[in-house]
This record gives structure tokens, sequence and C-alpha cells, in this order.
């Protein structure tokens, strides 16, 4: 389903180029638990953002349900992170001054979901999260878990394929964190949401079925060696 | 992503900063409320302005105006350019509804031991009806009056205060120019924009006035057409004749109207320059202020812009967004500059006294102004944030 083929990231600080993704290969199915793991600053962002149609790389080919992302519109990439992907960020990134429910609904907005629609739906999704008494409150009445656990609602309400999770866990505790990671896990195994997950919690990645390893811009390492069952104990 | 949904958002960022957003319409509101004062007042102005040349009830006034030569061949038309008989001919042209005719001088109105001089008014019965001379107390100059030369006068209210102050004049005689004449009326006090001007005045018929002083002499002449659209034919009409009836040239003329017009023509150009440079102004430093604050809130927002664009707007919506945003500022700030206007040329006209025009054309003026002024001064903004990169506006702190 996605295809990365010698993927380039470069970033132009003045006078100096910095090479942040080199020759990546990556090629992610439908319905895996992936997690990308590496030190910090060696490019799992900028990796993702580039899966997550969010920037475009400098050179190289990526195919996403065999279209390739470099004949895309603007809108085409905006109608993909509408629709296709649901991203979770490690700021949660809610918009503080909209309460819960209506933080889930502004994706729906952008997708033209009538109002009532749009409700149910968004309703619906916070309640898959276990939020369902939480649907008015501003996201600074609401704990780190509960941030992330709406932004995951507001991620999964237009039902994408695609979910990236960029260390959504790195600003909660290891309980909270295990919930999250559940949660993650009962989307992937019930309705079959490809998940891509970055972290550098052993732990967490342990979620996933396959580990792929990040350092200097390169993947050092691929492969499903994750312990079943494991978690954060 | 529908309008009202955006509208929403805008309000609620609006809402969010009250005072700076009072602050930034501000601009707005001074120089929408300065348009809709200014036309407001402008066209009861101009409506004054044209009643006062066009006069009363929808009439005209016939001039004499002879040339040198004219004065040299009838010297005695200079002192008494109308007649009766031309009277009688005005009246007999089909566009014509009535002849006004008066003879007004001044005079001395001695009442007890009091004397002042005093505008004598010798007027015919039309005169009434078409300058609307309305009595307060006691009755108007009747046919009777008219037709029989009766020694009546009515009196202004100026005249009444001045001779009979806390006294009733009804009944009580008065000398005109040593003749005595009986007070039967005492006209309204005038209101607006003339009322200081009242002067001292006596209206007697004028066949009252012929009688007794042997002047036959009309003065002024005015002429009511039938209908408006008639009223310069029967001007023009009427001066032809009164020049055949005399034997002069081109000494009795009428009032042109097309020139009048160009004239508040001439007026209202000046009067929209005025309007033009002041609005012109105030809005340009308004659309500045709302430009500048568009801006600083995309700034403040730049992460909810990223947020947005990573859940899939696009960069149409977001501009949309914006663009919304600041004309819902200065549409704010239109219509509360439309109501202060609208109220603020309420009170003035009260003072002034001449009727307002607050016309529906002038509400939509100044409403599509301020969106106008939020389209072009929040494009900028807009487009800027539409045209920021989603990654770079996420890792905005
Ligand atoms: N917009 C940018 N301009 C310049 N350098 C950047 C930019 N974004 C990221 N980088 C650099 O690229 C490297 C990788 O960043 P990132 O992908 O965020 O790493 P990670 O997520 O693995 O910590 C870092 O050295 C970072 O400083
Ligand atoms: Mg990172």
């Amino acid at each position: 389903m996605i295809e990365l083929e010698a993927i380039t990231k470069t970033f132009t600080n003045g006078p100096e180029k910095v090479d942040v993704l080199k020759n990546i290969h990556l090629t992610i199915e439908e319905g895996e638990f992936i997690a990308i793991m590496g030190p910090s600053g060696s490019g799992k962002s900028t990796l993702m953002n580039i899966i997550g149609f969010l920037d475009r790389p400098s050179s190289g080919r990526y195919f996403l349900n065999g279209k390739e992302m470099k004949n895309m519109t603007d809108q085409e990439l905006a109608r993909i992170r509408n629709r296709t992907i649901g991203f979770v960020f490690q700021q949660f990134h809610l918009l503080p001054r909209l309460t819960a429910l209506k933080n889930v609904e502004l994706p729906l907005i952008y997708a033209g979901v009538k109002k009532r629609e749009r409700l149910e739906r968004a309703k619906e999704a916070l309640e898959k999260v276990g939020l369902a008494e939480r649907i008015d409150y501003l996201p600074n009445k609401l704990s780190g878990g509960q941030k992330q656990r709406v932004a995951i609602a507001r991620a999964i309400v237009n039902h994408p394929q695609i979910i990236l999770a960029d260390e959504p866990t790195g600003a909660l505790d290891s309980k909270t964190s295990a919930q999250i990671m559940e949660l993650f896990t009962k989307l992937n195994r019930e309705e079959g949401t490809t998940i891509v997950v970055v972290t550098h919690e052993r732990g967490v990645a342990a979620y996933a079925d396959r580990i792929v390893y990040v350092k200097d811009g390169k993947i050092t390492q691929d492969g499903s060696e994750s312990t079943p069952g494991g978690g954060i104990k | 992503m529908s309008i009202l949904e955006n509208i929403k958002i805008a309000l609620s960022s609006i809402m969010v900063h009250k005072m700076r957003s009072f602050l930034t319409m501000l601009g707005i509101i001074i120089g929408i409320s300065s348009v809709i004062f200014i036309v407001a007042l402008g066209q009861g102005g101009t409506e004054q302005l044209k009643s006062l040349f066009v006069g009363p009830g929808n009439t005209i006034s016939l001039t004499y105006l002879p040339s040198e030569e004219e004065i040299q061949k009838n010297p005695e038309l200079l002192w008494s350019p109308f007649t009766e008989e031309d009277i009688r001919a005005i009246e007999s042209i089909p566009e014509v509804l009535q002849v006004v005719a008066s003879n007004e001088y001044f005079g001395t109105l001695r009442y007890r031991e009091k004397q002042e001089d005093v505008y004598i008014a010798g007027i015919n019965q039309a005169y009434i009806e078409v300058n609307e001379l309305n009595v307060a107390s006691g009755r108007n100059l009747l046919s009777s009056d008219f037709l029989g030369a009766r020694r009546t006068a009515v009196i202004n209210a100026a005249s009444a205060e001045e001779f009979f102050g806390d006294k009733n004049p009804l009944g009580e005689i008065i000398y005109l120019d040593s003749q005595p004449f009986e007070v039967v009326g005492v006209l309204e006090k005038p209101e607006g924009l003339f009322a200081a001007f009242d002067t001292f005045t006596v209206y007697i018929p004028w066949e009252t006035l012929r009688a007794i002083t042997g002047d036959r002499n009309i003065s002024t002449i005015t002429i009511q057409a039938k209908n408006t659209e008639d009223l310069q034919t029967a001007g023009e009409k009427a001066a032809r004749l009164l020049n055949q009836i005399h034997g002069t040239d081109e000494a009795y003329q009428v009032l042109n109207m097309e020139q009048i017009a160009e004239g508040l023509g001439q007026i209202t150009g000046i009067m929209t320059m005025i309007i033009g440079s002041i609005a012109g102004i105030s809005l340009l430093v308004g659309g500045i202020g709302v430009m500048n604050i568009m801006l600083v809130s995309v700034t403040e927002r730049t992460r909810e812009i990223g947020i947005r664009m990573a859940l899939g707007a696009t960069r149409g919506q977001i501009l949309l967004q914006f663009l919304i945003e600041s004309i819902t500022l200065t549409l704010i700030g239109g219509i509360i500059g439309i109501i202060l206007g609208m109220i603020g040329a309420t009170i003035v006209s009260a003072f002034i006294g001449f009727s307002l025009t607050v016309s529906l054309p002038v509400i939509l003026i100044g409403v599509g102004f301020s969106m106008l002024i939020g389209i072009v001064f929040g494009i900028l903004p807009a487009n800027k944030a539409s045209n920021l990169d989603p990654i770079e506006s996420l890792r905005y702190e």
C-alpha cells in the first residue's frame, strides 16, 4: 500500500545542506502495525511527515495505493490527509478553543459532512476511545492521556486506511502509554487499520508486529522481531 | 466547509480578542459612519436647497429683469412690472393651475404706543394656499376679505409676540401706514432652519391695499403648474406672454430649472468629493488596521493553521477562513458605523430642521463598502495563511 523508493530529504539551512533522509526504501502493507525506532534527530519525524503527505521528499518516489505523490496537486494531498490518513502527534495538537467534540468534528467539516452526521460520527469516535463522558470538555480540562485519546478519535473519525502516530506516548506516563498503545492495537486488530508508530521506547515498539530502525537518515534494520504479547509492564 | 462554519470561527476569534477587535474596527466604524452621516445629511440638504429654488407647492417665479434700453423704453414698468390683467392672461395658459401674486413692501405698524417697521404683504388668495400660511389662532383671510377689500390682517407669530406679548391680538385694531386694520388671525411659528429669520410680517388682501393706496402694483408673480413636468413650460409660456403684452423683448424671465439643476449638481459634486475623501482616508486607515491585525492573527494562529492542514484543510479553505474573518470584522464595524451615522444624522437634522434621508441604498452602500474593505485588506493575510507550509506551521512555537 505504501511504497517508498529511494526517498531523500535535504534541508537547506542557509549555506549548509543537511541530508536528513538518505535513500529510504520502505514498503508497508495494508493492515500492518509498524513501529519506527531510532535516536533523536535520526529523521523519524521527517519520514513520517512524508508518509503522511505533510511534506514532499527531495527526491525518490512515493506511491500510495499505486498512485505517485509527485503527480498530485496540493488539493489532492489535502484530500488524502483528510480521508486516507489519520495523524496523531506527540503534542496532541488539539485546537485549544474547541471542545473535544468540536476537535473531533474538524476532519469531517473539511470532508464536507453534514452537521447531523458529523455529530453522530464524532460522538461515536469519542466513545471508541472511551471519552463519551468528556465530549464537551475543552482540551485544558483534560489530562494528557485524555487529550491523546481525543486526538486519536479525531484521527479515526474519517475511517482512514492508515494512522500515523509520531511519538504518541512521548508526553505520557507508562500506564497511560499502555492504554494508548492498546487502543492502537485494538484498531489494528478489529478494524484492520494500518498503524505506523514512531517511538524510542522499546516497550511501546513491542506492541508492533514489525520494527524499522532508522539511524542518521538511513534504515538500518527492518524486521518482525517484536516479542508477541509484549508491552510495557 | 460551509460559510456558516467559517463565520462561527471568525466570531469566536473576534470574541476572544474583544478589545483588539474593537480597536481594529474603529477606523471602519468612523469611516462608514461618516459616509452614512454625510450622505444622509447631503441628501436632506439637497432636498432643502431644491425646495428653496423651486418654491413650495410646485411653483416657479417670474422675474422682471429689463435691460437698459427696455428701462428707457418702458420706465413705468420698473415700478409696476405686473398687472391684474397679466394675472388673468397667465391663468388662461392651460398648464397653469393658479397664479400667486403679491405686492410686498416695508411700512410701519402701530399698535397703541408701539410702532415698528414691518413687512407688509398685499396678497391674493392663492398665496395663502401655495405658501402654506396656517393660522395658529383666529382665522385666515377668506374670499370675502379679498372680494370685499376688507381691512383685515393676519400677522405672523413674531409680530404677535412683539406687539401684543401675552395679550390676545385677535380683534385688535392695528395701523398699517396709519390705516386701521383688524387682526383676524395669527400664523403658526415656523420651524427649522429659517425659524430665526421670521421677520415681522403682516398679510392683508391685495384688493384692500389697492383700494386704500390706489397702488395697483404687483411686485411678485409665482405660477403654480398643474403637473410638475409642466412647470418649466408653464413658466416659459407665461414669460413669453408677458413680453408680448408689455412689448418687451426678454424683460420677463423665468428661472431656468436646468441651470438650477446644474448648480445643484455642482454642489452635490463638491459634497461627494468631500465625502469621498473623508470616507476614503478613514476607510484606508481602517483597512490597513484590519490588514495589520489579520497578519498578527495569522502569525498567532500559525500552529492552528498547521493542524487544520494536517486534518485535511485545503489552501482554499484556509484562505476562505481568514478572508471571512476579516470580512466579518469589517462588516461588524460597518454595521456599527451605519447605526452611529444614522443616529448622528438624525440628531443633527433634528437641530437644523430638515428632513433626513437614510435610504436603503445608502445602507447597502455602507454594508457593501465594509465588506469590500474586508476583502481587499483581508486578501493579503489570508493568502499568507493559505501559503504556510503545514510542517513549518505545526512546529511553530
Ligand atoms: N525544516 C527543517 N530545516 C532544517 N533542518 C531540519 C528541519 N526539520 C528537521 N530538521 C533536522 O533534521 C533532522 C531530523 O529531524 P527529525 O526528523 O525531527 O528527527 P527525529 O524525529 O528522528 O527526532 C534533525 O537534525 C533536525 O534538526
Ligand atoms: Mg521526531
